[in-house]
């Protein structure tokens, strides 16, 4: 820590990166030449989190200030790539990303035992970076359940009261059987039609803010409708009719016959459909495409008129990505995404094992 | 039916097919033959029936009736026809049901004799494209005005269904549902006291005082029959309509039944509707003999087995058809 | 905001409950016969009171902005009326923040501080007048409803079916909201599909065989005017679905098959959830499966076919093949029927579970075996329902993006080759709306016709599968 490049009050102004690897090529006895070239060349391979962890520690603790302090920060992704074996010296020096020199430094660096390989939890607790070695799941995380949570407000309610009353209200005719088949037909459109939908209604017409859980939610809620009026329907219809008659001739009317007796029975089986079919939306991603939910979102969204990702949208913007190392990333943040799938299903299969009820 | 000789053995129509989930009631057994004397014939059921037939004596059809009813007319019912849809299930049925008497509706499957009892409590105002014509008057007041609300109407009457349908709760919540939407009560001693006369009545709280709480699907069927009748009875109805309430049952549930029906009659009107002839004659004071959706005959029940005016209920009490 | 009126809303409806509640036992006193219960009085005092005011605050909510608007543009002083469109819009918005006690964005000078002041004051009087008049509006509603709800509150008053007739009314809404979903759909893709067909027409659309529309975007440019025939999509999207239900169809009923006649009750239990959840996969995880893994995989296995058959006699085909690429239409195809799998395979184990067992049993009885029953018997049955199952199938196939979008190129080339890079009807629709856009231009609507297409020729396959799979079960109940 040169007291001479780093400024007690404004820590974050000071290139560590730099400072670093210069340090390091002087420690290697690498003379530099006047534009700093090397030291350059050698600061790509460091990650700017290490500028930011240094200057966390002065910020918090500035006597370290022309101290020798040691600093744990992830390599940056060519570093990292080299050293998986990923980028190797058979491939065309001019094509490759890293330089052979780079790469004695990097070796250097491994037999010292300066380089140690770890998991590297700044997949968890950090939103989308333009580096790979800093890019995290957590904005797109929080974004998928703001908008879930969104999906569940609205769907599952509207949802549920639909399908309680063209199962026990409504009068078997026309009207009904117009609504069970445009219910039908919904459960079948494709889901990028919705997004044309969400786009056309939502943004262009109601303006609501594009990129946002708002608008993601309001889509995938008119998405997941039919399936959970489709589910409750059936688990209603599984209630016996003995059941309604009970409560009828005690003098219940139809809807306290409805939502004292009949509806809790149907508990489980609406819960089993209604799990589905937000794990199904949590996993949606056309719609997301079109409303602008695969734009590059760094922070991590705090409201649901924030532009915010979505995990599902995040795998297909990584996968896109140009740097390799993405393509790493991108089977991890997969990885989280199929446990929360799994988790989802799992529950409401085990739901519908143990409340399973044959009358 | 047109085959004399042919019966279903649980006494249905000939050509239906017995319900597999019945046990197999007495209704059957009773009828032996197209012409054996009446009084003989009941004499065969005897040693399944012992509830009944200790204590009775020669001619079992009119055993537990007395002689004439014991009550003024409670239900009126005039010119009464329903409606499923185009097709018509009951045609223009008048007929007065005693108060504190058991009255049976008798007739083949079909006949619309379940059909008249869902009059009595507007529950054929639940089945969508049904339609009642006709007045009934209870208490001399038309229940299907347009100021009744049949949802208060259906307190004041209860109903008992053929196949045992208690809410799949607690023993007590069963018992307790009724007061509780009603608001007869305001505070749980109550409650709990209602529960327990209610059950007492229905001949239950011995059998089930120490788990109240368990529940009440987890009882056996008979069991639960009388849990049904609990439960409707904790609502303080006038009226119990009760539908084939021991097909579903074994003899002895059955003769427990039958026993709680009698007691009940002292302080209920009771309108039962059965498929088995001795029923009616055990438990009722008077009968009506439904066919084709009409009301063929009605009248004390010892008249109607022993003496019948019309053709058709000979038939049908001696078997030659249904 | 008015929204924030909405908690004082719920506090009154409380106090309403409870208001209706001491009043219906008071007035019920001294009838034993009253119809409904106190507690359903509350309810309906409740209702009344909520109800109405919040009616007023949704209006209020949605119509407050553009009445505002209104008032403040009609009498806004000549200086401010004669600037552009665009700076007034900028002006009015900066009084608006004035008003509101913010800074405002621009300084503006001469004149125009005067009249922003003036306009700020305006504004703010506006916007004042219109809140007070929305609080007063609801509170007014709020009131006239509590005075009619508890005027009516008495022993003969049926409290309780008012209150259901409210949730009746509720629940309804709720599946109307179904029928709106459709209405918006159709509006939606319609609106904006007239226009696209007001500059391109619906047969150059629907059979012209040239798709370059990203070459409209500049005027300069050579071909500017686009080109929008959609039969090269048309071809692809029918191309990949051909290869996906080529792998779905026979793998999926087989499974079902093996699943409802061969399989214990073990096997069963195990498979079908795993199906199950196998189902739930996201098809973003296909998609990354489908460009990362096949379709590497396959472009270096024809590559090697191809490196083999170079200078032999079928060197055209070698040439050919070494020069295949990963995004292949064989790729996309094959993912999107493993994708498909699952769907296939439930769909039709639910059509033969529907064969009634004493098919069987006959079959059986007259010493068939197990494989001839299939053959001869249970699938005979069952083919009208698989054929509507596979029409689903094939619906899904035609409506699926993710996979193709990542697997599948962007080259609208006419052909029937699974080796070759095809596009699809749904690919071109993420591609043209995504990234930046001008609204109205051809390329953005012609989207907008691609899924007015789409969704007409999913819908026509979905109700003629219902129809199918509906008369199926029918036959057999």
């Amino acid at each position: 820590m040169d007291p001479a490049r780093i400024d007690r009050d404004y820590p974050q102004g000071t290139n560590f990166q730099l400072l670093v690897a210069q340090q390091q090529l002087a420690r290697m006895g690498v003379v530099d030449d006047a534009q700093g070239t090397q030291a350059t060349a050698y600061r790509t391979l460091l990650s700017s989190e290490l500028k930011f962890r240094a200057a966390d520690l002065v910020r918090r603790d500035p006597s370290v200030i022309g101290q020798t302090v040691e600093i744990t920060a992830p390599m940056s992704d060519d570093a990292d790539l080299y050293y998986k074996g990923e980028i190797t010296r058979d491939e065309d020096a001019a094509l490759r990303r890293v330089s052979d020199r780079q790469m004695e430094w990097l070796d250097d660096l491994k037999r010292d035992g300066s380089v140690t390989s770890g998991f590297n939890t700044l997949l968890f607790t950090q939103g989308d970076s333009t580096e790979p070695e800093l890019a995290g799941v957590l904005g797109a995380v929080v974004g998928s359940a703001l908008m879930l949570l969104v999906t569940a407000l609205i769907a599952i309610p509207l949802g549920v009261g639909a399908a309680v009353y063209l199962e026990e209200f409504a009068r078997k005719g026309r009207i009904t059987d117009l609504i069970e088949v445009n219910i039908n037909n919904l459960a079948a459109v494709p889901s990028i039609v919705y997004g044309l939908l969400g786009l056309a209604l939502f943004i262009n017409f109601a303006h609501l803010p594009r990129s946002s859980p708002l608008v993601g939610g309001l889509v995938l809620a008119l998405m997941a409708l039919p399936t959970i009026i489709i589910a409750t329907r059936s688990s209603l219809k599984a209630v016996p009719p003995s059941i309604r008659e009970a409560a009828l001739a005690m003098g219940a009317s139809r809807t306290q016959t409805v939502f004292h007796h009949v509806l809790p029975l149907a508990m489980p089986g609406v819960m089993t459909g209604t799990i589905i079919s937000m794990a199904h939306a949590l996993g949606e991603t056309a719609p997301l495409l079109l409303i602008g939910m695969v734009s590059f979102v760094p922070g991590i969204p705090g409201a649901i008129t924030e532009p915010a990702g979505a995990l599902p949208s995040l795998v297909y913007i990584w996968e896109n990505a140009s740097e390799l190392a993405f393509h790493e990333r991108t089977a991890a943040a997969i990885l989280v995404l199929l446990v929360f799938m799994i988790v989802m299903n799992a529950a409401a299969i085990l739901l519908r094992r143990r409340f399973e009820r044959r009358w | 039916m047109k085959l004399p000789f042919f019966r279903s053995p649980d006494g249905r129509e000939g050509g239906t097919p017995a319900d597999p989930t019945e046990a197999p009631r007495m209704g059957g057994q009773v009828l032996p033959g197209a012409d054996a004397p009446l009084d003989r014939r009941d004499e065969t059921v005897l040693p399944t029936e012992p509830a009944v037939s200790d204590a009775q004596g020669e001619v079992p059809p009119t055993v537990t009736a007395p002689a004439v009813p014991v009550g003024p007319t409670k239900i009126a019912a005039r010119d009464i026809s329903v409606f499923y849809g185009d097709k018509q299930a009951l045609y223009d049925v008048s007929l007065d049901i005693p108060d504190k008497t058991v009255t049976s509706f008798i007739g083949p499957s079909g006949c619309g004799k379940s059909t008249f009892l869902r009059c009595m409590n507007r529950m054929n105002d639940t089945i969508q494209g049904a339609r009642v014509t006709g007045q009934i008057l209870m208490d001399g007041d038309d229940i299907n005005a347009r100021s009744v609300d049949p949802v208060l109407l259906r307190a004041q009457v209860g109903m008992v269904f053929q196949k045992p349908n208690p809410f799949p709760k607690t023993i007590y919540e069963n018992v307790a549902y009724g007061p509780r939407i009603h608001g007869l009560t305001s505070s749980k001693s109550e409650m709990d006291g209602i529960v327990e006369v209610s059950l007492k009545r229905a001949g239950l709280w011995d059998e089930v005082a120490d788990r109240l709480h368990s529940a009440g699907t987890g009882l056996s069927g008979g069991q639960q029959q009388r849990l049904v009748i609990a439960r409707a009875i904790a609502v303080n109805p006038e009226v119990i309509l009760m539908d084939e309430p021991c097909s579903a049952l074994d003899p002895i549930a059955t003769a427990k039944i039958e026993e709680l029906i009698d007691e009940l009659r002292e302080q209920y009107c009771i309108v039962i509707v059965t498929h088995s002839m001795a029923q009616a004659a055990r438990v009722s004071q008077r009968t009506a003999f439904f066919h084709l959706g009409r009301l063929v005959e009605h009248g004390d029940t010892e008249e109607i087995f022993t003496n019948p005016r019309e053709r058709r209920t000979l038939d049908y009490i001696t078997g030659r058809f249904g | 905001m008015i929204w924030f009126l909405i908690p004082v809303v719920a506090v009154l409806a409380v106090v309403a409950y409870a208001a209706g509640l001491a009043l219906a036992k008071r007035r019920a006193a001294g009838h034993p016969q009253a119809h409904s219960r106190p507690q359903q009085h509350g309810y309906y005092a409740l209702i009344w009171v909520a109800a109405p005011a919040l009616a007023v605050i949704i209006l209020a909510g949605i119509f407050s902005g553009p009445i505002a608007q209104n008032l403040i543009s009609a009498g806004l002083p000549d200086v401010v009326q004669d600037m552009e469109p665009f700076r007034r819009d900028a002006f009015l918005n900066d009084a608006r923040l004035l008003g509101e006690g913010q800074r405002p964005f621009q300084t503006w000078t001469g004149p125009l501080a005067e009249a922003l002041e003036s306009e700020a004051a305006r504004s703010a009087g506006i916007q004042r007048t219109l809140m007070w008049g929305g609080i007063a509006g609801a509170a007014l509603a709020a009131l006239l409803g509590g005075l009619l709800a508890f005027a009516q509150i008495g022993p003969t008053l049926r409290a309780r079916n008012r209150v259901e007739g409210w949730i009746g009314g509720l629940l309804f809404a709720c599946s109307v909201v179904a029928i709106l979903t459709t209405v918006g759909i159709v509006f939606s893709l319609v609106f904006d599909a007239v226009r696209f067909f007001d500059r391109v027409s619906i047969t150059e659309f629907l059979f012209g065989t040239q798709w370059s529309p990203q070459i409209a975007i500049r005027a300069d440019q050579v071909g500017s005017t686009g080109a929008f025939g959609a039969v090269p999509l048309f071809a692809g999207t029918f191309l990949i679905m051909l290869i996906a239900m080529a792998v779905a169809a026979p793998v999926g009923l087989f499974s079902a098959i093996y699943l409802s006649e061969y399989a214990g009750p073990i096997t069963r239990g195990v498979v079908k959830p795993m199906l199950e959840i196998l189902a739930g996969v996201p098809t973003v995880v296909y998609g990354f499966f489908a460009a990362l893994t096949v379709g590497p995989a396959f472009r270096e296995f024809f590559n090697g076919i191809g490196a083999l058959l170079v200078g032999g006699p079928l060197d055209g085909l070698g040439q050919y093949l070494m020069l295949v690429q990963n995004q292949m239409a064989l790729v996309a195809g094959t993912v999107m029927g493993i994708m498909l799998i699952p769907f296939v395979s439930s769909l039709s184990d639910d059509i033969i579970n529907a064969v009634p067992q004493s098919l069987r049993d006959g079959s059986y009885a007259m010493g068939a075996t197990k494989s001839e029953t299939v053959s001869r018997v249970l699938l005979p049955a069952a083919l009208p329902g698989i054929a509507g199952a596979m029409l689903l199938a094939v619906s899904r196939a035609i409506g699926e993006t993710m996979i193709v979008t990542m697997a599948a190129g962007l080259a609208a080339n006419l052909t029937l080759n699974p080796l070759d890079t095809v596009t699809t009807v749904t690919v071109q629709i993420v591609t043209l709306l995504t990234g930046d856009q001008e609204f109205d231009s051809a390329k953005t609507l012609a989207a907008f016709g691609l899924g007015l297409t789409l969704f007409i020729v999913t819908l026509l396959l979905n109700i003629v599968a219902q129809r199918i799979v509906q008369t199926y079960r029918e036959q057999y109940d």
